[in-house]
Order: C-alpha cells, then structure tokens, then sequence
C-alpha cells in the first residue's frame, strides 16, 4: 500500500513539474507573439483621438510589469494561475478572462472528451476485427469508412451538414444553444437543447479521430494476437470472441488508455476548425480568435494552459487507474 | 526476389503441377529463397499479396508522379500569370470525341464566349457549339525549370543560384483559346493545373517535416533509450511536454512570427521545418521503447566488449534492427503532416495564395457560394482524399508486411 501511495505522489510530482515546463514554453510562445499588452492598450487609446508617446508606452510597460525580466514575470503568472485561478486580464478586450472564457473551456472539453469516447467505441470493435477477420472486404469497407473520416476535412463535412440541413430541416444546426437559453443559467432544459446541437461537432470531430484511433488498436490487436498466450489459450479450445475479448483485447487496451491525454490533445486541434465553421461559441473558437487575428496573448495563455493542465491530469489519472487495475503495472509497482 | 513465398503458403502446389519436371527441386529452390531472403524481399513479398495495399500503392505512386511532373502535365502557369481572362470561374470543359457535327479522332472542346447581355449589361459566358478546339498532344507552352533553385539566406555571401534546365513542352494544349479541364477560379486561374502543383507543394512540405522530425527522434530517441537512467528520464519528461502543447496553437504563435515580407519560398521552407521540428515526440519515443528492449541482447553486449563506441553501436546494430519498424513509422505519419500543413494552410496562417497547395485549395471552397454555384472547385479536394487515403492503406499494408508474427498466425 505504501509503495502504491508512493507511486501515486510521484506521478503526481511529475505530473506538476511536466505542467510547469509546459506552462514555461506556453509563455514563451506567447511572448513571441508580436506586440506586447502595453502597446495594444495604448493602440486602443490612439483610436480615441489621444496622442501617444514612447513616454507613455513605458509608463504603461512599468505599470503592467512588463519591464521586469522574463523569468520572473513567468513566475508571477504562474503563482496567480496555480494558487489563485487568475488568469489576469486580457489586454485586447480589456475584461477579466476568468469571466471572459466562464464556462466556454468545459463547454469545449466535454465537446472533446465526447469526441474521443465516440471515436473509441467505434475503433475498438472495428480495430479487433480488422486486426481478426478474414473476411477482406468488410474489412476493407469499415476500414475505409473509419480513414475517410480522416481524409475528409472537417469544414467540408461541417458545411456539406449545415447545407443539407439547412435545406431539408431548415434549421442551419450552427451554434450550440437555442437562442432562447443562449445566456440563461444551466438548467435541464439548457442541458438537452445543449446535447441537441452538440451531437454535430461530436460527430465530426470523433469521425476523424476514429481513424488515428483505429491505426493503434489494430497494430496493438495485430501485435497481441501473435503472441505465445494466445496460442495456449487457443490449445485450451478457447475460440472466437471468447478469445480475443479475454485476453488479446485486454492487453491491447492498457497502452490506448494511456494515450488518451495525447489523443484528447489531438482532438482538440481540430476543434478551432469546426468551431468557426459552426459558428460554436466555446473556447475552440477563441483561442483562434486570439491568436490567428486579435493576437491576444493573454486570453490565448489561459486557454492553451488550461487545456494542458487537462492533458496532464489525464495523463496522471489514467497512470493511476492502469496501475490500479492493470495487473501487470501493479506488480511492477509494488515491486520497486 | 518476386518468387518469395512462404514454403506453406497458397502458391506451393504450384511445384506440384504435372508438367513441371523436377518438382523437388523447384519446390526446394523456393524453399531456400524463404529462408535466404532479406527482410526487405520478404516484406516486398508480404506487401504483394496485399491487394488493398498495392491499389493504394499504385495510387500513391500515380499521386508523386503526378505532383513530380506537375509542369508538364499541366497547360497552364498555375499562378496567376497563366490566368485566363476570357473565362472566369468557368465550368470545366469535357473533352469529347463525338457531337451532332460528327465525330473527330482528335478530342475536342467547346469554345466558350463571353458577352454583355443586353438587358442586364453584365458578362454572361456562353458555350459556342459550333466552333471546336482541338487538343493537341506535346505542345509548347510557358516556360518551366527544373533543378533551379536560389537560395536567398541573410547576408549577401550566402546566396547561390543553380540556373536549372528550362523547359516548355506540356502534355497538352490547343491551337487557339484555352482549355480547363477542371475549369477555372474567379480569377481564370486554371484549377487543373493549379491541383497538381499543388499536389506537389503538400508532397514536398511533407517530405522535408517527415524528413527532419524523422532525424531529430533518432537521435533523441537513439540517446534516451540507448543510455537510460536519469537522462531516459529527462528526455522522457521533455519530451512528454512538448507533446502535451496542442499543436495548432503551437504553430500559431510560431506562424505569427513569420514576418509578412518573406518570400513564399522561405515561409514554406519555414513552414515545413516547424512541421518537422514538432512531430519527432511520437516516433523517438518509439524508437526510444525499442531501443531499451533491444540493448539488453547479447549482440550488443559482444560488441561493446569488441571496445565499439555508443554512436557505432546505435548505428550499425541497433538501428538496422528496427529499420522496417522505422519506414512504416514514417509512412504512417506522412498523412497526418501533410494534414498539419492543410489545417495550418486553412486557417491563413501556413502558405499562402501564389504558392499552390492543397490546404490553399481547400480554402478556397469553404464559401456557400462555392458549395452551390462552383462545384468544380472541389476537384482538388477529390485529390486531397485520395492522398490521404493512399497513405494510410499504404501505412497499413506495410505495417501488416513488417510484421514478424504474419505467417505464425494464420
């Protein structure tokens, strides 16, 4: 027991120091972003008819803190994210990015984490028996259909269902509320019209994480299903699904449990994309915002860690849970 | 080599036919190129019996081809100095052998002709189908090279310039007027020849990424997994990192940083390298996985007591070991760089408009206006599939080719 609390505290350790460094190359990119928050402040007030001097830029660096060195300004931003949940302001809009972003980053990480359970539900039936059947054209059928998902850009699979809808349904299926709940509190309600309308970005955006998904259960299932254990539980006159579901899909599945903070950081690049097109108001949409037009460091910081520091914690839950109820990691747990 | 089957394969009763004189010896020949063949030929051989594959294969092949001879297959400068001012976002031309003239060996295309209609005063494009245009075959053209590059590094010292060998024939062309194929954008810029260049540019981003994360994880993943230890674990966590920052956002920041007056030969040369300079994690890591299996053998425990060095030993016996798993590796990975390029090309942010490729294409059919007035603009997306699929099937095959464990298991 003490082993396995061990183990957990120093994933978690390493789980910390991964967000910190993460967070590190976050800010520095954010510095490379041309500009800096003083400038576009006082760019906004140029607008207003004021003259503006580099006098006044300076001043304005001073107050923000921006003349203090690097390392240093990483540090505070750092502290006021990990102990007060502060991201600061955002200096293009000029409003706090707690309020700013408010419930948008879990709108779009349940968006996500949906898209990949769909696309795993697919792969891993379709994975065991690409990787068992000799059947070569249902085969070859459902593997095309997974991998067209992926050759398939999103936008064009976005725009072609709002088309279609919009011309048979009349009703563009943009957005992700009605308008009616658009800014209303969550409630039930709000919850079933949300599910009525993200099933579009969910589906798309897990029909093209499908194919990554399927390329690694059918390499693990086409691994596993040569090994020597399979042969003695196929001498012990074990057959078909019985077979594969007992043993060569178990093992298969403990390396794509661990992979799934990667994947959901997979998913999520796509996510920007399909958002525009559907016109979905969710953290997707803003950070291209942010960064493609607006170049708004601060607003694109808080999103970028904030969808890392998920990442990390999956990674960190999913190494916990695998050494829970994996037989195989906990023995080599408790063993060091 | 293309006689390689297993001696227990399908094509052993082949040795057994009536009018084959010695079928010992045949049988046994065939036997002995089984277990004499190198890994390559057996993977050749695994690949073939793969029909899906091989049709992804021939497609793939068909595809580099195409974006390799993109100047000569096309009869128009896929810029906009090839544009045709005489037909606007014209619809495609179908070249035909027969109409209500009679018929003609030699294919042929209407003559569009644009005028002002009367009540309207605007431009209306309408096919003439009494004046034909035939298609000829290797005529001359605008001027293309190959081999010609100018490297504009900064300082002046740095540039050189290699002429290249010009050349203008085109596959085909007619004698008066222009013919589009795929017909043409709201420019008059050709969309044929515009696919297959752009064809080419994704190719080739896609090369030169694949090309340089390939040598970053080999390394990285070669110096983590060979010496282990604290510094496995290092490489591990910083590696883990960069794999956790989203990588759209990733390219980004670094895209926004492209000042806007580079020429687009140096943002694509930029753009590819970022491409590479982020897709090494998964691939070192694989090879990282292996290589920690793998240095236990007794074979590197030999050499090393032979006095060999670490590099020598990871070059000459530890990575042939893998080379097969590597390839695939690569191939696999292909599709989802030339994708990265796509999305980034998409967004605005990767190529832009004088370079042609794919993800600039697509960009361009993003409209409703597109979608219900200018189907033709999505030709090139037809193509785009077609690369991606051709890709993975490939990855596919050969990963199920490369498999040691393909004849045990059936």
């Amino acid at each position: 027991m003490t082993q396995f609390l061990q183990f957990t505290l120093t994933r978690a350790v390493m789980a910390l120091f991964t967000l910190l460094l993460v967070s590190l190359i976050v800010f520095t990119l954010m510095e490379l972003v041309p500009g800096t928050c003083a400038e576009r402040y006082l760019a906004f007030k140029n607008t207003q008819g004021q003259q503006i001097s580099i006098d006044d830029i300076q001043a304005e660096e001073r107050r923000l803190g921006l003349d203090r060195p690097f390392l240093i300004r990483w540090g505070g931003w750092v502290g006021n994210v990990l102990f007060h949940g502060e991201f600061g302001d955002s200096c293009i809009l000029r409003l706090n990015i707690n309020q700013l972003l408010g419930d948008k980053f879990w709108v779009s990480l349940a968006i996500c984490l949906t898209s990949l359970l769909f696309a795993y539900l697919i792969a891993i039936p379709v994975g065991i028996i690409s990787a068992t059947s000799k059947s070569a054209w249902m085969n070859g059928t459902l593997r095309f259909v997974s991998y067209l998902g992926l050759a398939m850009p999103n936008f064009l699979l976005a725009l072609m269902i709002m088309l279609f809808s919009t011309v048979f349904f009349g009703d563009s299926l943009t957005g992700l509320f009605s308008k009616e709940f658009r800014d209303a509190p969550w409630s039930f309600d709000r919850l079933m019209d949300f599910m009525s309308r993200a099933w579009l970005p969910v589906f798309i955006l897990g029909w093209s994480a499908t194919a990554f998904a399927l390329q690694t259960v059918r390499a693990l299932m086409l691994d596993e299903t040569g090994k020597l254990y399979v042969t003695a539980a196929k001498a012990r006159g074990l057959y078909g699904r019985k077979l594969l579901w007992r043993y060569p899909a178990r093992h298969a599945l403990g390396p794509i449990i661990n992979s799934l903070g990667f994947d959901l950081n997979r998913v999520f690049n796509e996510l920007p994309i399909v958002a525009v097109i559907l016109t979905l108001t969710e953290a997707g949409a803003l950070l291209l915002e942010a960064l493609a037009r607006s170049n708004d460091q601060q607003l694109a910081g808080a999103i970028i860690f904030l969808l890392t520091a998920s990442i990390v914690t999956l990674n960190f839950v999913t190494d916990v849970a695998l050494a829970l109820f994996d037989p195989r990691v906990r023995s080599s747990v408790m063993r060091s | 080599m293309s006689d390689i089957t297993s001696p227990a394969g399908p094509d052993t009763p082949k040795a057994m036919q009536p009018d084959n004189r010695a079928p010992d010896d045949k049988d046994q020949k065939a036997k002995e190129a089984y277990f004499t063949a190198s890994q390559s030929q057996l993977i050749w051989a695994r690949f073939k019996a793969n029909r899906t594959a091989m049709i992804a294969g021939a497609v793939l092949i068909g595809l580099i081809l195409t974006g390799v001879f993109a100047p000569f297959l096309s009869p128009y400068d896929p810029t906009i100095r090839g544009r045709d001012k005489e037909y606007e976002n014209g619809a495609p031309q179908i070249p035909r052998f027969c109409d209500h003239n009679g018929c003609s060996a030699r294919p042929f295309v209407y003559t569009p002709e644009r005028k002002r209609s009367p009540t309207t005063l605007r431009w209306v494009t309408s096919v003439n189908k009494e004046k034909r245009r035939y298609i000829h075959f290797f005529v001359e053209g605008w001027e293309y090279r190959y081999f010609d590059y100018s490297i504009n590094l900064p300082g002046d010292a740095l540039d050189f310039r290699i002429p290249g060998i010009a050349f203008d024939t085109h596959l085909f062309g007619v004698d008066n007027g222009a013919v589009h194929i795929f017909g043409t954008d709201h420019s008059g810029k050709d969309i044929y020849s515009r696919t297959l260049h752009a064809v080419y540019t994704s190719l080739a981003v896609g090369t030169l990424g694949v090309l340089i994360s390939f040598v970053l994880a080999l390394a990285i993943g070669g110096i983590s997994g060979y010496f282990g230890g604290w510094l496995d674990g290092l490489i591990q966590m910083i590696t883990d990192a960069v794999r956790t920052i989203p990588i759209i956002p990733l390219f980004m920041a670094l895209a926004a940083f492209i000042p806007q007056e580079w020429s687009s030969e140096t943002r694509f040369f930029f753009i590819s390298i970022i491409i590479g300079l982020i897709n090494w994690p998964t691939l070192a890591r694989r090879v990282r996985t292996h290589l920690l299996t793998e240095r236990n053998q007794e074979y590197v425990l030999a050499a090393q007591l032979c006095g060999a060095s670490a590099s020598h030993i990871i070059r000459r016996h530890l990575l042939p070991s893998f080379t097969s798993y590597i390839i695939v590796d690569l191939v696999i990975s292909f599709p989802y760089i030339v994708l990265s390029e796509t999305a980034l090309s998409f967004i605005g942010l990767g190529l832009k408009d004088p370079v042609n490729s794919l993800g600039v294409m697509l960009q361009n059919v993003t409209s409703a206006d597109v979608l219900l007035n200018y189907q033709w603009y999505f030709i090139p997306v037809i193509f785009f599939i077609a690369l991606v699929l051709a890709f993975v099937f490939v990855g596919d095959g050969l990963r199920d080719a490369a498999d040691p464990y393909a004849d045990t298991k059936k």
